[in-house]
């Protein structure tokens, strides 16, 4: 009986080890699967979606308005970047994507104060 | 022998915990690495300007001592007035469709320039208004039916004659993704003079009211 029970301990520990092997490769191959995960993040704004801004009565810009965000997005962060003719920041901000129905407006709100006239590209993304 | 089987099964049991566990962790390992991925894209401007001149301008005066009346179309000046019963108030406007700005657009700078042609001690201020108006048809009693924003958004003295130049841009730039600018309702918000400022029939363009707009798009 006692020999039984060594033989079935061996059993167990080589059957452990295989399983820690294996899920190594798992981990290895479901790594390697991350690439996908990307994937589904470029899904919900595979397109570079339009972006507006309001001013002030000064000029300055007040807020950034991304039009048309898949409702897939909800939940990431809208970076925006506010960039001159050197492609310079003039200031930059984020905001969570909130939820809503059919297309949204997401919409970034403090820049700082950034004369519109001066902006001539935005730097925009999303990260989950 | 049933010993054996005891132990057999508290090792299927292990290897099967064993192996979930492992399957947990491959799955935290893929949300974590997905949370770094990220989407991002640029969007160039294009900067230009629209300058409006008598051309692409609508103005009028309503008078309250002639409800029913309209006084676009003629007149050389547009007359506002902060006398009580007799209040008159002017509109200005510019057709910006020949800009051909896209609602997704906006305003860098806009300026309007009118032309004080009768002084008087009124501070006359403006208010955007948001609906449709024409100078052909828009009287006194027609003006309770526009929509005019509340709050003024300049306002310049009238104390002498000449120019007076104001800051707009804030409500072109919304007029521009609004899809069309509506202009503003001149009124008289001190004072007690009537004054007039030069229409787009003036004789001399200098005195006719005009726009600068630098936008983008």
């Amino acid at each position: 009986m006692k020999r039984l029970t060594r033989i079935l301990g061996i059993a167990l520990t080589a059957a452990l080890l295989s399983v820690g092997v294996a899920s190594a490769a798992s981990l290895g191959l479901t790594t390697g699967k991350l690439g996908a995960g990307s994937v589904a993040v470029n899904g919900c704004t595979s397109s570079s979606l339009t972006a507006t801004r309001n001013v002030d009565t000064n000029g300055n810009v007040t807020q950034v308005n991304v039009l048309s965000v898949p409702q897939a997005c909800a939940g990431q962060t809208l970076a925006i970047t506010l960039e001159n003719s050197s492609h310079t920041s003039l200031g930059a901000a984020s905001a969570l994507v909130g939820t809503c129905t059919g297309g949204c407006t997401a919409t970034v709100t403090g820049f700082g104060t950034v004369s519109a006239a001066n902006v001539t590209a935005y730097a925009l993304s999303l990260t989950q | 022998m049933r010993r054996l089987t005891i132990i057999s099964r508290r090792l299927a049991i292990a290897i099967v915990v064993a192996t979930g566990a492992s399957v947990g962790v491959g799955y935290a390992a893929s949300l974590g690495l997905g949370s770094n991925q990220l989407h991002a894209w640029s969007q160039n401007l294009t900067k230009g300007t629209c300058n409006q001149t008598s051309a692409t301008a609508d103005d009028t005066y309503v008078q309250q001592a002639l409800p029913n009346s309209t006084a676009g179309g003629a007149a050389t000046a547009l007359t506002i007035s902060p006398l009580a019963g007799a209040q008159n108030y002017a509109f200005i406007r510019f057709d910006l469709s020949g800009c051909s700005l896209p609602t997704t657009a906006g305003a860098d700078s806009a300026t309007l320039t009118v032309f004080v042609t009768t002084n008087g001690n009124d501070t006359v201020s403006l208010f955007p208004v948001y609906s449709n108006w024409s100078s052909s048809t828009l009287t006194w009693n027609g003006v309770s039916g526009l929509t005019i924003g509340s709050t003024a958004t300049t306002s310049f003295s009238a104390a002498s004659n000449g120019s007076a130049t104001v800051t707009v841009t804030a409500d072109v730039d919304s007029a521009i993704k609004a899809g069309t600018l509506w202009g503003w309702e001149l009124r008289a918000t001190s004072g007690t003079a009537i004054v007039g400022i030069g229409a787009s029939e003036n004789a001399s363009s200098m005195k006719r009211p005009s726009m600068t707009l630098s936008y983008e798009k």
